[in-house]
């Protein structure tokens, strides 16, 4: 499902060159639920990055749905992304002026469907979050675990391969958290969603299929 | 693999990302809707003033015809007074003609002792003068063929004022004191309206018979005549052949035709309408800084949602397109409004100024046009930065 193999990336020049991934490899089987865990500064971030095709790695391939992905340009990839993976963000990213709805529907805005699809494919990602009597709220009408809600169906609106969550529980209370959590693996469970979560908190990570330690840039170790 | 959203769809998008930014929009929008209300308001106005000038010029007739003659050997200036009355009867092209000899004195109405002596331009004329130079009497009557040497007089409206003090109006039948001579004043003119081609200013004058010129001017002869032509005729051709025709030992003369004159004043006007819209255009261009401040602060504020839409999936080339829609519409809106504001305040200055309102049907378009342009060159700098937002730096900033 997603494979890296070899992955390297480094940071600046001479003196002040850091590596970020060193030699990272790494193997996520379709349906599964995988935490990657580390302390700030292990390379985390910087493998989300390349995993979510936001950053090209220096050295190493990745494959993503059984294709190896070749970042051409900007461009490419952003079609790639929208594609292939669902993003789940720590602080949610939602637009404060777009109805629930409606920031579900954005990546089919650049997907560039037509506005009767959008409509029709977010109600039902929404339906599936079971948010759909909230669709024509906006944002700042919802609560924080409604807002993770809607931040998770615009992940799942375009069908990717993919769901990449990024600290999906940081912004949230533990209540909130353990429902966000809840709401992860039963997607991961009902839907068959292959999803691969970020976070530092080893209480979310215990609740997955298995965890990858990231530690100075390298695999430390994996737990199921 | 599927393209991005179609233009529509960005339109769309951009429309809904202007009205969100609510007032900000609005005053961007106003500094194009006064720079294009400047440029199309100061373009209309020159317009107009130039229309207005021309048709002072064209009241005269595009057809006339001032031929004058210069000094060419030692003594003054003798056209020969037949031959400029035969030209109509001569010269195919020539509809009418009137030799004119000019001079100033002084001149006093008799009976009445309180008023000053004025000086005047004393114009020496035959009948012709009339129509030719389109002069209307106001009281009494003009000259005619009877009066070719009595001492009676024409007193343009101006002179016939001032020689009244302030006093009854001057009547026909007052007797003048003209150069120590006794005139009887004939008829009083219309004011007639000051032409740039004209030899003379007929509201300042007192026409006399040509044949009393020796009498009461220093150089009775003719120096000037009036020509008009048949409309058909080309003033062009038929001026160097009048010019010839009457030039002799005395004089050479020079041709000055109406059509000449309108296409000086047309130039000069047309430089002066330029310098207009030039300012206007200084205007627009602040407007169009407007659009700049308010796209590059709108992609400033909006770098989370750049980095959003690209992570979702937007393309540089999407996002490029979405910002510049914003700063089109922004400029064709603003434009498209500012061209009615600026015909608006022409036709209200033209109402208030009593010129005919006139537009050209290029006026108009220059609002948007221009303002597309300015808009254009202002607001892709900021769609450009905004495809350049990189979405890793743009989501984690909190």
């Amino acid at each position: 499902m997603l494979a890296l193999t070899g992955v390297t990336k480094t940071y600046g020049d001479g003196v002040g060159r850091v590596t970020a991934l060193d030699d990272v490899s790494l193997h996520v089987e379709a349906g599964g639920f995988v935490a990657v865990c580390g302390p700030s500064g292990s390379g985390k971030s910087t493998l989300l990055n390349i995993i979510g095709l936001l950053d090209k790695p220096d050295a190493g391939d990745v494959s993503l749905g059984g294709e190896r992905v070749v970042l051409a340009g900007r461009a490419e990839a952003a079609r790639l992304r929208n594609r292939l993976i669902g993003f789940v963000f720590q602080s949610f990213q939602l637009l404060p002026r777009l109805t629930a709805w409606e920031n579900v529907a954005l990546p089919l805005f650049h997907r560039g469907l037509g506005r009767a699809e959008r409509r029709a494919k977010a109600l039902a990602a929404l339906d599936k979050v079971g948010l759909s009597d909230r669709a024509a709220h906006r944002p700042d009408a919802l609560s924080g675990g409604q807002r993770q809600r809607v931040a998770l169906a615009r992940a799942l609106v375009g069908e990717p391969a993919l769901v990449l969550a990024d600290e999906p529980t940081g912004s949230l209370d533990s209540v909130s958290a353990g429902a966000a959590l809840d709401l992860l693996r039963d997607v991961n469970e009902r839907l068959g969603v292959t999803i691969v979560m970020v976070t530092h908190d080893r209480e979310a990570a215990a609740r997955c299929d298995r965890t990858i330690n990231i530690r100075d840039g390298r695999v430390a170790g994996e737990a199921a | 693999m599927r393209a991005g959203p179609p233009p529509a769809a960005l339109a769309l998008e951009a429309l809904t990302n202007l009205r969100g930014q609510g007032a900000r929009s609005l005053l961007a929008l106003l500094g194009i809707v006064i720079g294009a209300a400047a440029i199309v308001a100061l373009t209309n106005l020159g317009h107009v003033a130039q229309a207005e000038t021309l048709k002072r010029f064209e009241q005269m007739g595009v057809d006339m015809l001032v031929l004058r003659g210069i000094p060419a050997g030692e003594g003054p200036v003798r056209l020969d007074r037949e031959t400029i009355e035969r030209l109509p009867a001569s010269d195919p092209d020539v509809v009418e003609a009137t030799p004119l000899a000019i001079g100033r004195d002084g001149v006093r109405p008799l009976n009445r002792r309180q008023v000053a002596e004025e000086d005047a331009m004393i114009v020496a004329v035959t009948p012709a003068i009339f129509p030719v130079a389109g002069l209307d009497v106001a009281r009494g009557r003009a000259l005619g063929p009877f009066d070719a040497c009595v001492p009676v007089a024409v007193a343009g409206s101006v002179v016939a004022r001032d020689l009244t003090a302030g006093q009854a109006v001057l009547e026909p039948g007052e007797r003048l004191s003209l150069a120590g001579y006794v005139f009887t004043l004939v008829g009083v003119l219309e004011p007639a309206p000051l032409e740039a081609l004209s030899p003379v200013d007929y509201d300042r004058s007192i026409l006399i018979p040509l044949s009393c010129a020796r009498r009461a001017l220093a150089a009775g002869d003719p120096t000037v005549a009036l020509v008009r032509l048949q409309p058909e005729a080309d003033p062009d051709r038929t001026g160097p052949r009048l010019a010839a025709a009457l030039g002799n030992a005395t004089a050479t003369v020079s041709v000055r035709s109406a059509r000449e004159m309108i296409a000086a004043m047309k130039r000069q006007t047309g430089l002066i309408a330029r310098l207009l819209a030039g300012i206007g255009g200084i205007s627009l261009v602040v407007g169009g800084i407007g659009v700049l401040n308010v796209m590059l602060m709108s992609v400033m504020e909006r770098r989370r949602e750049i980095g959003l839409r690209a992570a979702l999936g937007a393309t540089p080339a999407d996002i490029r397109t979405l910002f510049a829609i914003e700063a089109a519409i922004l400029s064709l809106g603003g434009g498209t409004l500012g061209a009615a504001l600026g015909m608006s305040v022409t036709v209200l200055f033209s109402l208030l100024s009593g010129w005919d309102y006139v537009a050209a049907w290029w006026i108009p378009m220059l609002g948007p046009a221009v303002a597309v342009l300015v808009g254009g060159a202002f607001g892709l700098y900021p769609a450009f930065a905004a495809a350049r937002v990189d979405p890793i730096e743009a989501l984690r900033a909190e």
